[in-house]
């Protein structure tokens, strides 16, 4: 008898070649069967009409905090994610000395829009070193999870403060490798820089003041395990891009490592752009280096109120300034003194065009209930104002809780954006799960893939999709034994009803410690996710087993783990 | 494999140890009065040249550029 069969469905197995109809079973973790099976299964789901695809990898997340309280990444996994990469960007929560918590905190709710709260109110710090990190998130792990090691981090932890001051000395460095090494030993897939974020202060990030020499002593590290180097180029200009992904293949090179940048955006203006950073891309290839962009698939929208600071405000300082920076009560009062307001009103003119297109999402009041839905150039011709003057009034009125979406603000042509997504040296990606959380979901890229992308524009068939979402990501990464459904590989797998697959509407939901909010999207048509051979979560029963692991070490020395634990 | 041909792309340097505005111009555009060089470098790197400088307390007080900066050498190259 197995432990687990899925029948009848149809089998896209990750590889790309054509979908065909089997049975699977599962004995353990593993996939040991394909094709009839005549025995019975302790479990058996029936899998007729639906896809069977091996779990989805996602590259590019947050959910470092997360998953301190959450270990199924909630609800990443329920939309058929079964791999995470969290520590992206330059930022992780370990190596962290103790005396540096809080100074990550505040470079976390600068980036990636993590609310403070939830750092008091939802973890413990029991931990310093990068093992001690995976020890704690092992707890209760229901989603694989592939962390990177920041580099920011590693240089507060050797530097201290000063490793917002300047570059290391040569001393300091060797530690960097040092440490590195550790945290490479203790699990991590690679090391994630950044060469445009900011901290809480509104000053670069630590990785920003190394130099290029420091960054090669660390990729040679990488190069002893071949391990992946992420980076955040300056993305809002192709020849820096290029640039970039230049020194990136010089490293790719010189120490046989893959390396991705993340994010490449496509809008109407700046297509040339894009092309001229892919044409390097091939050219570096031919070259033999890894230098994979990678795209998200959806497009940008963003939501915000004025209670918390949003980076769709980091183009005019003056209402930057109020939001990061300013109390409850400052806020209010600059809105409501007629001419701190009329300052405001002013620096919005610059991009006069974005105003009236917001719409207004959720209002606490009554009275302006009957306003939701509508865009501030409806509400300001209602109100014989002007749409920024309707936007901070609905704001008083609403005591900063009036929410507004900034709908199709760019990564939105449909043929560029699905010629990027099905090109052979573009990685999937960049969705930048569980940050950003009162700005807009990051959840649902996948469902809206196959939704938009394969089942309404036929920009690529499933077969690719399936495969650019598992097989490959698990090949850039060097993530064995999984991405593919093969007899022998771990059984990571994805049920989904490929009619229905998509990702829900948007909603603001109240889940985070401290009682705070954040806005996520349902799956629709997934029906069952299996992470290492167990139901981790159904359509029928939501959230089961906990079988997560740390790749790509562990997965590859299963009994060291059991003995370490 | 690694002996295929770059294109060439606009060309750029990574700072050394200490480096700034002169002392780039100095080693890079050497052809140059040094206070033209200077102007040419900040206006072609003006993701540099905006950047709010340092606290007057840093080290890098009066220096925008980073250790970890991409400077352009030459304006952007013509269209294709």
């Amino acid at each position: 008898m197995y432990d687990l069969i899925v029948r009848n469905g149809t089998i896209v197995d990750g590889s790309g070649m054509p979908a065909y109809r089997a049975d699977l079973a599962i004995a353990g973790d593993r996939i040991v069967k394909i094709g009839r099976v005549e025995e019975a299964g302790a479990t058996e789901i029936d899998a007729e009409d639906k896809i069977v695809a091996p779990g989805f990898i996602d590259p590019h997340t947050h959910f470092d905090a997360q998953l301190l309280w959450d270990g199924y990444a909630k609800p990443a996994l329920s939309h058929g994610v079964t791999t995470i990469v969290p520590g992206n960007c330059s930022l992780s929560l370990a190596p962290l000395k103790a005396k540096h918590r809080m100074k990550l905190v505040g470079m976390f709710n600068q980036i990636e829009e993590m609310p403070l709260k939830a750092f008091e109110e939802g973890v413990v710090w029991d931990w310093e070193t990068f093992a001690e990190y995976i020890q704690r998130i092992r707890k209760g792990l229901a989603i694989n999870v592939a962390p990177l090691v920041g580099h920011s981090v590693l240089r507060l932890w050797v530097m201290g403060d000063d490793a917002m001051e300047r570059t290391a000395t040569d001393a300091e460095v060797t530690e960097m490798q040092a440490v590195l090494r550790e945290c490479l030993e203790a699990g991590a897939v690679g090391l994630s820089t950044s060469y445009v974020d900011m901290d809480e202060r509104l000053q670069p990030v630590p990785s920003r003041f190394a130099d290029a020499a420091e960054v090669d002593r660390l990729a040679s590290v990488l190069g002893e395990y071949g391990r992946m180097l992420q980076i955040v180029p300056e993305f809002y200009d192709a020849d820096l891009t290029i640039a970039r992904l230049d020194q990136l293949a010089e490293l790719s090179l010189k120490y046989a490592i893959p390396t991705t940048f993340s994010p490449l955006f496509v809008n109407a203006d700046n297509i040339g752009a894009v092309d001229r950073v892919m044409a390097r891309v091939d050219e570096q290839f031919l070259r033999g280096a890894r230098v994979w962009p990678q795209v998200q698939t959806r497009p940008i929208d963003i939501s915000f109120c004025f209670s918390v600071p949003s980076l769709l405000f980091i183009r005019f300082p003056g209402w930057y300034r109020i939001m990061r920076f300013g109390t409850h009560e400052e806020i209010v009062a600059t809105f409501s003194d007629p001419n701190q307001r009329e300052t405001l009103i002013r620096e919005a003119k610059l991009y006069e065009g974005l105003w009236p297109r917001l719409i207004l999402r959720q209002v606490t009041s009554q009275a302006n209930q009957p306003l939701v839905g509508k865009t501030l150039a409806e509400i300001a011709a209602l109100r014989g104002t002007t749409p920024v003057e309707a936007m901070i009034d609905l704001s008083l009125e609403e005591d900063l809780e009036a929410h507004f979406l900034a709908g199709d603000m760019g990564h939105n042509d449909d043929d560029k954006v699905g010629s990027l997504l099905r090109h052979p040296r573009v990685h999937i990606g960049a969705s930048d799960g569980g940050a950003h959380i009162l700005s807009f979901s990051t959840y649902g890229d996948t469902g809206y893939l196959f939704a938009h992308f394969v089942r309404d524009l036929q920009s690529m068939p499933m077969e690719e999709a399936v495969k650019k979402i598992t097989a490959d990501t698990a090949a850039i990464w060097g993530i064995p034994e999984r991405g593919r459904l093969e007899i022998g590989h771990v059984a990571d797998i994805t049920v989904f009803d490929p009619v229905q697959i998509d990702r829900g509407v948007e909603k603001f939901v109240q889940d985070v410690p401290g009682d705070g909010h954040r806005y996520v999207r349902d799956p629709l048509g997934i029906e069952t996710v299996i992470v290492s051979g167990a139901v981790a979560w159904s359509h029928e029963h939501g959230y089961g087993d906990a079988r997560g692991q740390i790749l790509p070490g562990e997965c590859v020395q299963p009994a060291d783990r059991i003995a370490a634990e | 494999m690694s002996s295929s041909v770059l294109s060439v792309v606009r060309k750029s340097i990574l700072p050394r140890q200490g480096d700034n505005w002169a002392s780039i111009a100095k080693r890079e555009l050497a052809e140059l009065p040094e206070a033209d060089a200077v102007s040419q470098l900040q206006s072609w790197n003006l993701h540099v040249f905006m950047r709010a400088p340092a606290d007057k307390g840093s080290a890098r007080a009066g220096n925008p550029i980073l250790p970890s900066d991409v400077i352009f050498v030459e304006p952007p190259r013509p269209a294709e």
